[in-house]
């Protein structure tokens, strides 16, 4: 009976998206989220917000569905500032940096987008499917994840910090320890009490993560850029003519790396609290674990760019699989649809999947619908994004520094943030000459306050027993992962590992492009 | 951004202001009115924004526009409220109880205060509720409090953060009733209510507006309402006053004025209000997002925060040792 429901509203859904206006809300949709996820320091979660208005005179499906479109394009759209200017648009493609704009540099800008086109196409897709089968069942899990289980997640995540810095732990840890302190910063979860806010209301919130980014990011950048002038510019200048997607081979090479990645990034998304900044550094690091060739990562090798790219895309669908099955919403961005839903006169909520499940399974359908659409409208849009590295370093700095203003001021519409951003644009630059990596900063900063909320409250729940993070099965298996990855970080396994490898008296080359 | 800006506040025109005549006729002291917001887009302050402006714009012939300056729990945008705003009638604020008056009481560094604020009206209050998962083994409010008295601090019972409305509501439960809770303070109503229905936590003190999807589908049940009579969509839940316990409370959300606000501008202000909260077709859409409509106007809002401010210092003066000591 249940499941003959469902098989309806699938099909009404599916008809339902098919309708010409909401083709194009879709394509709308599209579009502006490639721009805002493009721009450093316009987010998804505020253009779902500000465009929330706009959307009440329509249907409450096409409105969404041009909300949703949006959400899932800002996420690629933030790779292509990551990779063409090493300025990440969004958090969430932070860890896109890394190979990404390696790979710009060596001359391949259209590659490395093509990838991350590809990835984020293979991504989403992945994650609407889960989103239009088995999301009744897998909403049910997120209420398995408290805070114990989620102070476990976040204990696990730190430990990429060991994986970032592969040949210099202790800057990396220096800086990951950097990360976590500067998260400390603003009211205490628990207690109310202010912390190293020196009696400045604009630090009572904490630093706000996207600031720190920009600026850790984007200044240092401008920089280098400035200051390298326009010599040795031959590297630099990609040719639109380029081939930009995969072949069919790198295609099927880029596959095991690709669903892994959605994995992640479906399960980080469902969670609440975790988002598509923690899913891609987790696929990241799992990329770079399963990889024969790690040394490769960091140069512009591919898999670091479609793990992070599938894991981001892969985040909309699971974030939307807690919001529409249970009401919760999986990320800040999903919360502002819920927003969206109720002004609509549709309480979120358990009712959605029955009640409402037109209105829902059209959602659905239109979350995939938009997976084909940003990969046609970011295969015509990318050409153009390429010629961005025919431009004059001298005029890219600068204008870099804008966008970065402008984005620091508008998340919060606070003067002061600008300073913020500044501020970490000169520890970003600092820590630049000192060879001291910023990845680890900023996972201290997307964990933090993660780690010291759950914390807090783990405490409280288990009257002060640090045992009751094992009493949790989930929690001891994640803690379990997390101690096994510690070590791995450490020289021990390589230890172990040479010492077979003698034993064998042969070595293996390793060439993955997985 | 500042096309954004203009987006939204098109956008606003649109969703209603439209209709409204251009030469102001019911508000003399502007053509257009900056409402501070202390909150992010789309949250539960941009929500009443959008959904009292379009109504309060078509009744006073003025458009509205928002200026989000979220941080510090609303403090930044009341401070500039309070310190930096000219009551000239162009500027007012959403102003949210209790964390209105939560933020100085808690924290000197915070050093605006209600008599600094001209209050206009409240619009809407959630009240309070108890909820527990349903499969929780406290059938009613009775075998949760046998359940605290039997082992006072053993219950562990959610709340939306410190200096929210449910933390003070249950101190002033825990006062009333002469138990002790263990408290864990949630980064907001959502996370708060998942885990009592996940079982993390005994119950969690939560708001009706919030919860009421989850009550109704059957996935939490509510144990007692903080309001002062039953409510018509949960009319088997008890009051805690028919249950021997003097505790009403809930979070509210109106507006304000800096101080001196011009006395015409006020009157105008808090008549549109009281029109729009009168109109049936504002009642119809306040239903369908679950809100519930508490008009107090003027001098009564004045009256009702400065009551609310003396509970809370007394409420906070006899936790805070014991909260900052976590």
């Amino acid at each position: 009976m249940e499941s003959d429901v469902t098989d309806s509203f699938l099909k009404i859904g599916l008809i339902n998206v098919m309708e010409p206006i909401n083709i194009l809300a879709i394509l709308a949709g599209t579009m502006i989220g490639m721009f805002v996820g493009a721009m450093p320091g316009l987010s998804a979660t505020m253009a779902i917000a500000l465009l929330l208005p706009l959307t009440f005179q329509f249907e409450p499906a096409t409105g969404l569905a041009m909300l949703a479109s949006l959400y899932l394009s800002a996420m690629y759209g933030g790779s292509i500032a990551a990779i063409l200017l090493r300025t990440p648009g969004t958090p969430a493609a932070a860890a896109t940096v890394i190979d990404g704009y390696p790979m710009a540099q060596a001359g391949h800008a259209g590659k490395a987008l093509g990838y991350s086109l590809t990835a984020s196409l293979i991504g989403g897709v992945i994650s609407s499917i889960v989103l239009l089968t088995v999301a009744p069942l897998l909403g049910k899990l997120v209420l398995n994840f408290g805070p114990i289980e989620i102070f476990a997640i976040a204990v696990l995540g730190i430990t990429i910090i060991g994986s970032l810095s592969q040949g210099s732990a202790v800057l990396g840890l220096l800086s990951g320890a950097l990360g976590l302190l500067i998260a400390m910063i603003g009211m205490d979860p628990t207690t109310g009490t202010p912390r190293y806010t020196f009696g400045n209301l604009n630090l009572f919130s904490g630093v706000e993560f996207t600031v720190a980014l920009i600026g850790l990011f984007s200044i240092p950048q401008a920089i280098r850029l400035m200051i390298g002038g326009n010599a040795d510019q031959a590297g630099r200048i990609s040719n639109v003519r380029d081939r930009m997607l995969p072949t069919a081979r790198q295609f099927i090479e880029m596959l095991p790396n690709s669903i892994r990645s959605a994995v992640i990034g479906v399960f980080t998304g469902l969670i609440p609290g975790t988002g598509g900044d923690t899913a891609s550094w987790f696929a990241y690091n799992e990329a770079k674990r399963f990889s024969r060739n790690k040394a490769a990562f960091g140069t512009g090798h591919a898999p670091g760019i479609v793990a992070p790219e599938a894991a981001n895309n892969a985040v909309v669908g699971g974030a939307l699989i807690p919001t529409i099955s249970l009401g919760i919403p999986g990320s800040s961005a999903t919360a502002v649809l819920m927003g969206g839903l109720m002004v609509h006169g549709i309480l979120p909520g358990p009712t959605l999947m029955t009640e409402y499940g037109d209105v829902t399974y059209t959602l659905l359908w239109a979350v995939l619908f938009a997976n084909i659409a940003l990969f046609v409208v970011g295969m015509l849009f990318t050409r153009a994004c390429v010629s961005v590295t025919k431009i004059p370093n001298r005029v890219v700095g600068p204008v870099i520094v804008v966008l970065s203003i402008i984005g620091a001021y508008a998340i919060n519409n606070s003067v002061f943030e600008i300073w913020l951003m500044l501020g970490f644009g000169l520890l970003g630059f600092v820590l630049d000459q000192c060879k001291i990596p910023t990845p680890p900063l900023v996972i201290g900063l997307i964990l933090g306050p993660v780690l010291d909320t759950s914390l807090e409250q783990s405490l409280l729940i288990g009257r002060g027993d640090y045992m009751i993070f094992l009493q949790s099965p989930i929690s001891a298996v994640l803690l379990g992962i997390a101690f096994l990855s510690v070590l791995q970080a450490t020289p021990l396994p390589g230890l172990i590992a040479g010492l077979f490898r003698r034993m064998r008296g042969s070595v293996e080359a390793g060439n993955d492009n997985g | 951004m500042r096309k954004l800006v203009t987006t939204a506040a098109v956008a606003l025109l649109m969703s209603g202001g439209l209709a409204a005549p251009v030469s102001a006729q019911g508000y003399t002291a502007s053509d257009d009115i900056t409402v501070l917001m202390g909150f992010k887009a789309g949250g539960g302050s941009d929500a009443l924004a959008q959904l009292v402006q379009p109504f309060l714009a078509e009744e006073l012939g003025v458009s509205f526009v928002n200026r989000y300056m979220p941080g510090a729990t609303g403090a930044i945008a009341w401070t500039q409220l309070a310190k930096q705003v000219k009551p000239d009638g162009k500027t007012i604020s959403i102003t949210n109880t209790p964390m209105l008056m939560t933020n100085y009481i808690m924290n000197d560094t915070i050093s605006y205060n209600i008599t600094e604020l001209t209050p206009l009206a409240n619009i809407v209050t959630d009240p309070g509720i108890a909820v527990v998962a349903a499969d929780s083994p406290y059938q009613t409010f009775a075998d949760l409090m046998a359940a605290a008295t039997a082992d006072p601090g053993g219950v562990t019972v959610g709340n939306s953060g410190i200096g929210g409305d449910d933390f003070f509501t249950t101190v002033a439960f825990e006062r009333a009733a002469d138990v002790k809770f263990q408290k864990v303070p949630f980064q907001g109503d959502g996370p708060s209510w998942t885990a009592a229905m996940g079982g993390q936590i005994d119950a969690s003190f939560n708001n009706v507006g919030i919860t009421y999807p989850q009550i109704k589908a059957g996935n939490l049940r509510a144990l007692v309402v903080f309001s002062n009579e039953r409510l018509k969509e949960l009319p088997d839940v008890p009051t805690a006053k028919e249950l021997g316990y003097d505790v009403a409370a809930g979070s509210s959300r109106g507006y304000s004025a800096p101080a001196g606000f011009p006395a015409e501008a006020r009157q105008q202000l808090v008549d549109g209000l009281r029109r729009v909260t009168e109109n049936p077709e504002f009642q119809a859409a306040a239903a369908a997002q679950a809100m519930n409509i508490d008009f107090i106007g003027g001098d009564d809002y004045t009256k009702f925060l400065q009551d609310q401010e003396k509970v809370f210092t007394d409420v906070w003066n006899e936790v805070k040792a014991d909260v900052q000591s976590n």
